[in-house]
């Protein structure tokens, strides 16, 4: 809770005008709002002495519509300010949530999946806001209301003020327990309707299985299942809150019970008057919110608390790629990388991925083949820092990366990803990715390298078609071409492709080598490839094993000394098997 | 018939008086009729409850507690018997009311169980075709969300509105009864009211709709640019990601806080109205009183419910959007339910118990869309027990073979025949059964390994463990803690997509069906599990008519015939030795690199 109020701090100063004028605003509410049973009592009594005339009556009534005017003035101000506060301490936090997480490195977010953060960014973000908007506000007003509420009881009668609140603390545990279950109960709920809609999601997208099995009574009957638990599940959290919300009620009319009997028998032995006993009944009334309020905010505190703290947590996480200013010197063609004896692990896990490298890749094509897991992808992102390296291992033109700022470094390395993501933008946007002020020429150009273009012109919109679920569809394909143009674009001195031309068919593969080629020219090439085909060109090939290069040479030299390379290639290419 | 529609529902707001669509709701709600029937009585007895307990306070005053012409000792026990007579009705009220919530939703939650069952068995019986046409998310969104809308109408808004409404009703007639002269009085506010309460409610439906969309955009924004964070900051996109971001979510908080005036305004108007109220009951009650036509026990409940009338007035106009989206859902489902299958079953039939499994396309033209035609006029013939491999770029028409032969999709010319049946004239889901398919993906339901590979089917011991083998599942069974019963899929392990890949292949050994469909994976996997699968490939293409989807070389040579497709046509014909010898494409492929070639599955 400390800690919470800690963090929080600074919000509550830079917003803290608003948030006195807001519960300046509050309290004059609950003063107002006090003052009505006073004059109401006023008018009985004078009613009841036989001395109230029209004219007493008419002012009286006049004096209580003012009160409320001013009453709702209030409360439009403390809504508009304190509310409107917790509004604006979403927007600071989720804001900086952003801004923090683009400089967190691919570490984080393999530990963090991008559904949690949404999770954060929405449910947490909400629970936050909520306990900082209506769950202050209800905090502070109901404490306001309960102290003077009782006050103005005691003023009347302490006794019947006792009386009167006998079973409030009954009201406020009862209710904090059933909350408690309640919030439980809820959450198993929560999890059987995703249970639910998970189902509901994995049979409708792989429906043409479901049909082939003919699964679809099964499917039906597993649904049925799930769907009789997820009833059970409502009705278990219908019972806590039929019990709930009734119960209130319950407990205020007791009290109610108890004044009319205690509070009649005052009245009637004349210890008090009847304009008395009608403003205590007004001032019970006032306290069976904060009653019920009392339960509910502790709950909304607790959340607001729990999901701060997740938050918090993010937002704590280091950046395990600390940034070095700018030292102004931009690279002048970075092209030259040398590894030294650098071994990597993900975070977590024991194992080396990659091994001891000691390799130095210079300008033009250089190869990298292997098995699946064989470090080919790390060393990429570790090329690429997505990933932090230990000084003195990962040079650039004989400079530690370590010591070059990160901008700088990944801003001379073009990359195609085995995995493609595109934005839900336009075509054109998705290629100029990396270059805004590209023009249009370029963006073609760039497209026919990859051979892309004529199937983008054929696109309903062309290079403005819409990526994404309202928009068009692109095959595995056409995406990985796309990200090879965007990369392409760049014209960066050092390129490095992922196994980025997967799913595009052997003819336009070869195609697509040749017309990219004068984009490599000049630069540090790195080709990842299952195919051998690409490489048949290559300077230089790799070829790595458990994190380790184990063969390194050209097309011939490891067509003659590596099995792996030769096994690999004659798979291949039926060209060199021998007739069955 | 193909489907044209597909779903906008962003933005529509449901018809509260479309008829059609209440008599429905109606007629799922008809067989509860009796539960409804108990907790409509059970609302009369927490409406009576509610209702009673002011008019006790005006009678302990008016009786007892201001009555000086009677004695004081007979006051005081009047007060107590009245007291007493009251608890009773507290307690009435609140055991009601618990009973009224459960039974409410218990009725609900069952409706919309068999609602969401029904609507759920619909939409599996409905074709691919459907299913091509509407995102899945679509679909999944009418199973859950719109019935949830519904449900939230059934319990919350329909005992409200009732609750309400008689509530209303009830403090309306004792004002009355009372004294009608300010009851009427008072009943001049209620148009005002009325007014108010309408107007706030669609401005704030309006202002939530607007922050719906803003929260729908800060999310998708976000989703996107975490799933892609590695992308930005490669191309140095932070900055630009960062004020975009800012963008919309500063967009967002002025939607929020546009909403915050909006309620700022209305809601202390509603008390407003309130004491105003009350200063109309002082003032004018108050002359009342001095001209002795009211007593001031009325003037106290007067005061106590004008308190009560203005709760449901603001509940009844928070219900009303309720009603109306709850409405829309209600005609999004009808009509997902409405929605008719366009493969004809009739006039269909089982074929024979045991086929041979002799498949034969004759002259099938096929296209997904008006002009995009994919199959031109393909001709060709399985012999029972035979292998034929299909091989040949994307799009060249091979997923969309296996798409008409299971039927997904009928042909828009040309026969597909098996065994000489035309398999228009079979009953679908005979002839699924006897095609064993195994695709690129495969689905898992969540459950142990066992119910996985079973799904429907039962079998015994010794041929299921024979299958594992088969299959070349034993050594990873034995690698599991939990064996067979280990859970995989949610809230369990994940395979890999090799381990997945076994897992069909049980399947399908599971079933042993005549036909095979095999559409071979090309995503990477290591080289032990590439030799599982060879295995497992190799063990089910026995004894069965096999079409095969290959990548692999060992799978094309194997095969008896081989089939080459370029654009929907077959280009070439043959077994390997026969193609390789010709020369032709074939060779040509296979001389650039056959194996390795992904292609996604439904092109």
């Amino acid at each position: 809770m400390r800690q919470t109020f800690i963090f929080l701090g600074p919000f509550f100063r830079q917003y803290a005008l608003r948030l006195i004028l807001g519960f300046v605003a509050l309290l004059g509410v609950d003063f107002l709002q006090l003052l009505i049973p006073r004059f109401i009592k006023k008018a009985v009594d004078s009613l009841e002495k036989g001395i109230a005339t029209e004219s007493t009556l008419l002012s009286i009534a006049l004096f209580i519509f003012i009160l409320a005017v001013g009453i709702a003035i209030c409360r439009f101000l403390w809504r508009y300010l304190v509310i409107g506060f917790s509004r604006l301490l979403e927007r600071d936090l989720r804001e900086w949530m952003m801004s923090h997480l683009l400089t967190l490195d691919a570490r984080f977010f393999k530990r963090h999946p991008a559904g949690e953060i949404m999770a954060l960014s929405s449910n947490d973000l909400a629970a936050v806001q909520l306990a900082c908007g209506m769950g202050l506000i209800a905090f502070v007003d109901a404490v306001v209301m309960t102290i003077a509420a009782l006050s103005f009881m005691a003023y009347i009668s302490p006794t019947l003020m006792l009386i009167a609140v006998a079973p409030m603390p009954i009201l406020a545990l009862v209710t904090r327990l059933l909350t408690s279950r309640l919030h439980a109960r809820f959450k198993k709920v929560q999890e059987q309707f995703s249970k639910l809609t998970e189902f509901a999601r994995s049979t409708v997208s792989s429906i043409h299985l479901v049909k082939a099995y003919t699964q679809e009574s099964y499917q039906s009957r597993q649904f049925g299942r799930m769907g009789e638990e997820y009833v059970r599940d409502n009705l278990k959290v219908a019972i806590v809150q039929g019990a709930l919300f009734p119960f209130s009620g319950l407990v205020a009319n007791f009290s109610l019970l108890l004044i009319l009997f205690f509070g009649g028998r005052l009245t009637i032995q004349g210890v008090i008057t009847v304009g008395d006993f009608i403003a205590f009944i007004s001032y019970l009334f006032m306290l069976t919110w904060p009653m019920m309020a009392i339960g509910w905010v502790a709950n909304l505190f607790q959340r607001g608390a729990t999901s701060l703290g997740r938050i918090q947590r993010i937002l704590e996480e280091k950046p395990a790629l600390p940034d070095i200013p700018s030292a102004g010197h931009s690279m002048p063609g970075a092209e030259k990388i040398t590894l030294n004896h650098l071994s990597f692990a993900y975070p977590d896990h024991k194992e080396k991925i990659l091994d001891d490298l000691d390799i130095e890749i210079a300008p033009g094509l250089t190869g990298i083949v292997g098995k699946t897991g064989s470090g080919k992808t790390t060393l990429c992102n570790v090329l690429t820092r997505l990933y932090p390296v230990a000084d003195g291992t990962l040079f650039l033109d004989d400079r530690d990366v370590n010591t070059l700022p990160l901008a700088q470094v990944r801003g001379s390395i073009a990359y195609v990803p085995q995995e493609t993501t595109l934005f839900s933008e336009t075509i054109q946007f998705n290629i100029s990715l990396g270059r805004e002020d590209a023009s249009l020429a370029q963006i073609q150009e760039v497209a026919r390298a990859a051979a892309v273009h004529d199937e983008i012109m054929a696109l309903d919109g062309g290079y403005q078609a819409r990526i994404g679920e309202k928009g068009v569809k692109l095959s595995g394909g056409q995406r990985q071409r796309i990200a090879l143009a965007r990369a392409l674009i760049l014209d960066r001195p050092i390129i490095i492709i992922d196994d980025g031309l997967s799913a595009v068919d052997m003819k336009t593969e070869h195609a697509i080598i040749r017309s990219i080629a004068p984009y490599l020219k000049n630069k540090t090439c790195i080709i990842i490839s299952h195919r051998v085909a690409p490489l048949v060109e290559a300077r230089d090939i790799l070829v790595m094993d458990e994190g380790s290069v184990v063969a390194r040479g050209t097309h011939q030299d490891l067509l003659r000394t590596n099995t792996f390379y030769r096994t690999i290639y004659t798979h291949q290419s039926i060209a060199q098997e021998p007739e069955r | 018939m193909r489907y044209g529609y597909g779903y906008f529902e962003e933005d529509h707001l449901g018809q509260v008086a479309d008829a059609g669509l209440w008599r429905r709701i109606i007629a799922y709600s008809w067989p509860h009729r009796i539960k409804l029937a108990g907790a409509i009585l059970l609302s009369f007895a927490v409406i009576g409850a509610s209702l009673a307990l002011p008019y006790m306070v005006r009678l302990g005053i008016d009786n007892y507690i201001v009555n000086t012409s009677i004695e004081t000792a007979e006051r005081m026990s009047g007060l107590g018997t009245l007291v007493s007579i009251f608890i009773s009705a507290v307690i009435i009220g609140f055991v009601s009311n618990f009973f009224q919530v459960v039974i409410l939703e218990w009725t609900g939650q069952t409706i919309m169980h068999q609602m969401r069952q029904q609507l759920f068995s619909h939409m599996l019986q409905l074709d691919i075709v459907f299913f091509h046409n509407n995102p899945s998310g679509k679909l999944v969104t009418r199973l859950t969300n719109d019935i949830q809308n519904m449900h939230e109408m059934f319990t919350s808004v329909i005992v409200t509105l009732f609750n309400d409404s008689i509530k209303l009703l009830g403090i309306m007639s004792i004002l009355f009864w009372m004294n009608w002269r300010l009851a009427l009085i008072l009943s001049l506010l209620l148009p005002l009211i009325i007014v108010n309460t309408l107007w706030f409610s669609r401005l704030a439906r309006d202002a939530f709709r607007t922050i719906r969309t803003h929260v729908a955009r800060i999310n998708s924004y976000l989703q996107e640019s975490i799933s892609g964070i590695t992308v930005l900051q490669l191309f140095l996109r932070e900055s630009d990601t960062y004020t975009k971001f800012k963008d919309l979510n500063n967009a967002y908080l002025r939607s929020n806080l546009y909403q915050i005036k909006i309620f700022a305004f209305f809601m202390p108007a509603i008390e407003l109205f309130s004491a105003i109220s009350t200063g109309c009951i002082i003032w004018y009650g108050g002359g009342q009183i001095i001209q002795q036509h009211m007593t001031i026990g009325d003037l106290a409940a007067f005061i106590a419910y004008m308190r009560l009338f203005f709760q449901p007035v603001r509940e009844l106009s928070q219900k009303y959007s309720i009603v109306q989206s709850a409405m829309a859902s209600a005609e999004r489902i009808f009509q997902l339910l409405d929605t008719p299958s366009s493969i004809s079953a009739e006039n269909t039939k089982a074929g024979k118990a045991d086929i041979q499994g002799n498949v034969t396309f004759q002259n099938v033209h096929f296209g997904y869309g008006a002009n995009q035609t994919v199959l031109k006029g393909l001709s060709f013939s399985v012999q029972p027990g035979q292998t034929l491999a299909i091989v040949g770029a994307t799009g060249s028409g091979k997923s969309t073979i296996v798409n008409l032969l299971e039927r997904f999709y009928e042909p828009d010319q040309g026969n597909i025949l098996i065994d000489g049946q035309d398999i228009g004239t079979l009953d679908t889901m005979w002839l699924r059964q006897q095609i064993g398919l195994v695709m690129q993906d495969v689905f898992i339901i969540p459950g142990t390994i066992r119910e996985n590979i079973l799904l429907d089917w039962e079998m015994e011991k010794a041929e299921f463990n024979e299958i594992i083998e088969k299959a070349q599942l034993s050594y990873l069974i034995q690698q599991l803690s939990d064996g067979l019963n280990t859970k995989i899929g949610e809230g369990g392990i994940e395979l890999s997509s090799g381990q997945k890949q076994l897992l069909t292949f049980a399947r399908v050994l599971a079933r042993n069906p005549k036909l095979l469909i095999l559409d071979e994976a090309t995503s990477s996997v290591d080289s032990a599990t590439e030799m599982l699968i060879d295995r497992a490939i190799r063990s089910t293409i026995v004894n069965r008519t096999s079409i095969v989807i290959a990548h692999r070389l060992s799978t094309i040579r194997n095969a008896d015939n081989i089939l080459v497709m370029e654009q929907g046509k077959i280009v070439e014909q043959g077994s390997h030795t026969e193609l390789m010898r010709k020369g032709g494409l074939y060779q040509h492929l296979h001389n650039l690199q056959l194996a390795r070639n992904k292609e996604p599955t439904f092109s």
